[in-house]
């Protein structure tokens, strides 16, 4: 899936600004910008309900704006606010949109009882969708964009909502889907999510990439880092410090100093245990996914 | 397109406030019914059938009651999905523009036929008061159930159209009103600049001024109202026997009966008046003499626009669903 120098803007505003995006098979590509960075703009233009001023999306080897309907075909959508017929059954539900998908009547009926065991919701089968909670009408929401099993599929903020069980759930349900060969984009500012789900990520602010890091590449941090340092003796590790020269924050879950890289860590915590401060714990303030983003951002600015 | 049919079938019956608008509706249409079969004097000093009356006015006082009620049915099904966010998953799928926009309105012309349908038996009411033939009661539920789609089409155009649910709502309440009130105020007012000052030869060698207006070129602003149309497209009623006595030379007296138009008909009545608005001023006739021939029909061009109105609009909400879009309405995200 590959989208050229895309342009689209709204009155005065330029939502895409020339965006150069690739997701290819395999993978899940995850896509991060601050709100207002044109995430959204480019998944519906992907999604075929947008048209673009300039540039070309390539679905599947389809152009969804002259080809939408194949695109629709192989393309599953979530958008990050959608609604679902109340008064419907979960699994009439899944039923009706697997017709709309053109399965024809008895394959939407086979599917929609298979996605309702993989959405966790076969005992509300008969349930009308008003009972269900937020993060369940999120996951019936997500199997629907499976129902006619799409090799390309894009999730606008798919996290939101969800419960701490439902995300490792979709993530591993993401991980399973890229793993079985398909085009898996999702778009998020919860950095933590994207971090184990995404093989690679994309930042985009004012409508263009401004970066891309492989999460194998985002190991090795980059620049000055806030660590934290916890020890069982907190007294001992402040009076260690201060002697060390070093500038240090006490903070209610440890103390916290700037490192210029990890091998600096490495060297104070056993500079720290040679000097025999009881050390428990020390790790990153900022997530090496957040620190790649904060950087790229402020770089920006 | 009969997924979507479905679909929206399905919702609508699942919410369960159609039920009471259905129940309430058939009280409302049986109080009239029930009210006016009442009032009406007993059938020796109509001259005609009671059935006859009671059948027009129920019919009128219907397609009245379905102008109030039927844009309702898809005054909202484009924005408010929309509003929702059940749309955009809808244009997603392999439906296209045509059969989302279809589907809604058979599903919601659906709808209006069955209220049309549960009005049945107050028709066999009237029918048995008499003077109903089965005909007319045929050609006015096809002529009503064309009227109700045209509606249906007429709010679901406006619901594509506005970016908010209450706006089209109140739009589409406000095209019942033009259609129908509007439409007669404009032709009133239209008819007044067509006066004109003619000079009449009354028999003989007299001769005089007339003041007459034109509405023979006036009569199709008429047309499109719903209610013009409906009785006009009713086939004529019986005609009723009015018999009185004349005397004759030798001092005895013979009954003459007259086979003549149910003047009580509303439906003929309001037929024969437009009818008679599409000929050309009658100068100088007495105004006793109706023996003027039957004016030309009025309700194909009523009904051809008001349908033409209703596939437009059907068009028009085709291509507002139309995806990928270029142009957003105001305001308005995609979802």
């Amino acid at each position: 899936m590959v989208v050229v120098r895309a342009h689209r803007r709204f009155g005065a505003v330029e939502a895409l600004r020339g965006l150069d995006f690739v997701a290819p098979y395999g993978e899940v590509t995850g896509l991060v910008g601050p709100n207002g960075a044109g995430k959204t703009t480019l998944l519906l233009a992907m999604a075929t309900l947008l048209q673009l001023d300039t540039g070309s999306v390539r679905i599947a080897g389809h152009d969804p704006q002259t080809n939408a309907r194949a695109v629709r075909a192989v393309m599953g959508w979530v958008p990050d606010v959608f609604g679902v017929y109340d008064n419907l059954t979960s699994w009439e539900y899944l039923r009706f949109a697997g017709e709309c998908q053109g399965l024809g009547r008895e394959r939407a009926v086979v599917r929609a009882t298979e996605l309702l065991a993989v959405a966790r919701l076969a005992e509300y089968r008969d349930q009308p969708v008003h009972v269900l909670s937020r993060g369940q009408k999120q996951r019936l929401g997500f199997v629907r964009a499976l129902l006619h099993s799409p090799r390309v599929l894009l999730l606008d903020e798919p996290a939101a909502g969800l419960d701490p069980h439902s995300r490792v759930e979709l993530r591993s349900l993401l991980r399973r889907l890229a793993g079985e060969g398909a085009a898996v984009v999702v778009s998020s500012h919860v950095l933590s999510d994207l971090e184990q789900m995404a093989d690679r990520v994309v930042f985009v602010d004012h409508g263009v990439v401004i970066g891309e890091r492989r999460m194998t590449e985002l190991g090795p941090s980059i620049g000055v880092q806030k660590w934290r340092v916890r020890a069982l003796d907190a007294a001992m590790l402040t009076t260690a410090l201060t002697n060390y020269g070093l500038a240090h924050d006490v903070t209610p879950t440890g103390v916290e100093l700037e490192v210029a890289s990890e091998e600096e860590v490495a060297q104070l915590v056993r500079r720290l245990v040679a000097d025999g401060v009881p050390v428990v714990a020390s790790t990153p303030v900022t997530s090496s996914l957040e620190a790649a983003y904060l950087g790229l951002t402020r770089g920006e600015g | 397109m009969l997924t979507v049919a479905r679909l929206e079938l399905t919702i609508r019956v699942r919410a369960g406030r159609w039920r009471w608008l259905l129940g309430g509706w058939f009280v409302v249409l049986l109080l009239f019914t029930f009210l006016l079969r009442a009032a009406l004097p007993d059938t020796s000093s109509l001259y005609g059938h009671r059935g006859t009356v009671m059948y027009g006015a129920l019919q009128l006082f219907m397609l009245g009651l379905a102008l109030v009620v039927m844009p309702a049915l898809t005054s909202q099904s484009v924005n408010g999905d929309r509003e929702r966010g059940t749309l955009g998953v809808l244009q997603v799928t392999q439906l296209s523009a045509f059969d989302i926009a279809a589907g809604k309105l058979l599903a919601a012309w659906g709808t209006g036929c069955l209220f049309l349908a549960s009005s049945a038996p107050l028709v066999v009411w009237c029918m048995a008061e008499g003077g109903v033939p089965a005909f007319r009661v045929f050609v006015v539920s096809l002529v009503m159930a064309l009227l109700i789609g045209v509606v249906c089409a007429i709010a679901l155009g406006l619901s594509s159209l506005l970016a908010r649910s209450t706006t089209s709502s109140v739009l589409s309440y406000a095209s019942m009103f033009a259609l129908t009130v509007g439409l007669l105020v404009l032709f009133g007012l239209a008819t007044e600049t067509t006066r004109q000052t003619v000079t009449v030869h009354y028999g003989g060698s007299g001769t005089g001024t007339e003041q007459v207006t034109r509405t023979d070129h006036t009569w199709w602003i008429l047309a499109p109202n719903p209610f013009v149309v409906l009785a006009d497209a009713a086939p004529v009623a019986p005609l009723r026997q009015h018999c009185f006595s004349v005397g004759v030379g030798s001092g005895g007296t013979q009954t003459v009966c007259n086979s003549e138009d149910d003047g009580f008909d509303p439906l003929g009545s309001i037929s024969r008046a437009v009818r008679s608005l599409r000929a050309p001023p009658d100068v100088g006739a007495s105004a006793l003499t109706s023996d003027r021939p039957r004016a030309a029909l009025v309700w194909p061009y009523g009904l051809g626009f008001d349908l033409a109105l209703g596939g437009f609009l059907l068009l028009v909400t085709t291509r507002r669903l139309r995806t990928p879009r270029l142009q957003l309405p105001r305001g308005v995200r995609i979802g």
